[in-house]
């Protein structure tokens, strides 16, 4: 029964994605299908059409394992050893020297913008928002 | 006959050897041991062991790859749970990915152009802060690499969860918000476990980020990360 309920939350979580394709595809918009998707799934479950409860364990088992996915992708660098072994410490510097860029950015930014505006919100309720 | 015996025995290793590295990384509890090295890694060595496997890995990829797209669909779901503490701080929330995000989209063009990797490298370590599934998609639209964007994206979660909350103290980012905010944007899913670990504020902060840095970039990477790179690549 349980195999047959995320089954279908699953199939109805690849038509989204479908819809989503099928829209970047017919309006030919250099957005990936994917991002359409769930932007679609968004819209849906924020003004009601989808109960949270239809989706949340094929969606939560999906996204639990998402790194799964894209084994398979990675296994591909087996063609590409050679770029890797030339490039990789060049790939390393501009990798760790972009993310912490990145980091201080936003968390400088943030910071600023929340002296600014002092606003007292405690953000409760997310323990549970992404297990 | 034997082209399905040998589809569903990489199918076997595959979610085998990524099982093994979910147990590893939970008995030692680092983000370092992750579970798409360890996979990769073990598949890589099983395709070279076995002459027969690389042929039939195609089809086990593309089994297990259709998941990507339900999967990423799927995210919605968490960025939906994290509704209220979007809407709380939507301003904060968007003005921080979005700049946090172009730094780092620019500091790659820059060190890159410096180091001169060239431009299908750049390209793929522009989006190394996107969630792997949305930075394959791009790298796809662009002409990108997808297995060196998948391996980047990975090693940027690292990085960040393990490096981040602590370079975050050190230029002295202490606001809870901030701090999940600026890990979400540039290490997505693997820096919001990590945010997680450091409190509650922290990690649901880091999961709007993921989730807004993913739509913003799959929104504008397409046209931005070109302009950028065409910037560069003038004389």
């Amino acid at each position: 029964m349980r195999f047959f309920r995320l089954a279908a939350q699953i199939s109805a979580l690849a038509g989204i994605f479908r819809l989503g394709s099928l829209i970047a595809e017919r309006l030919h918009l250099p957005v990936p299908g994917n991002v359409l998707g769930m932007l679609v799934l968004f819209a849906l479950l924020y003004c009601g059409v989808i109960k949270e409860t239809w989706i949340a364990d094929g969606a939560g088992l999906l996204t639990r394992h998402l790194s799964l996915f894209f084994i398979p992708i990675v296994v591909g660098l087996m063609d590409w050893t050679g770029l890797l072994i030339v490039s990789g410490p060049q790939l390393l510097i501009v990798l760790v020297g972009s993310s912490l860029a990145g980091l201080f950015v936003t968390g400088r930014v943030v910071q600023l913008l929340a002296r600014k505006t002092a606003r007292v919100a405690p953000a409760r309720r997310q323990a549970e928002a992404k297990s | 006959m034997r082209a399905a015996e040998g589809f569903l025995w990489m199918l076997a290793v595959t979610v085998g050897a990524y099982v093994l590295g979910r147990w590893l990384q939970r008995k030692t509890g680092s983000a370092l041991v992750n579970p798409v090295f360890i996979g990769s890694g073990i598949v890589i060595a099983a395709l070279l062991l076995s002459r027969q496997g690389i042929q039939d890995y195609s089809a086990c990829r593309q089994a297990v790859t259709a998941f990507l797209g339900p999967a990423t669909v799927a995210l919605a779901v968490p960025l939906y749970r994290n509704r209220q503490a979007l809407a709380t701080r939507f301003a904060e929330a968007v003005v921080g990915v979005a700049t946090g995000s172009l730094a780092t989209i620019v500091a790659v063009v820059v060190f890159g152009h410096w180091l001169s990797i060239g431009p299908v490298l750049e390209l793929s370590l522009s989006l190394k802060s996107v969630t792997a599934p949305i930075a394959l998609e791009i790298a796809r639209i662009l002409g990108g690499n997808p297995p060196l964007t998948a391996i980047l994206v990975v090693t940027t979660g690292i990085t960040g969860a393990i490096v981040g909350p602590g370079f975050l103290s050190l230029v002295r980012v202490h606001d809870p918000v901030a701090r999940g905010l600026a890990v979400g944007t540039t290490s997505h899913a693997i820096g919001t476990a990590a945010m997680l670990q450091e409190g509650e504020t922290q990690g649901a902060m880091a999961g709007v980020a993921f989730s807004l840095n993913a739509v913003l970039m799959g929104l504008l990477a397409p046209l931005l990360i070109p302009w950028l790179l065409s910037l560069v690549a003038q004389p």
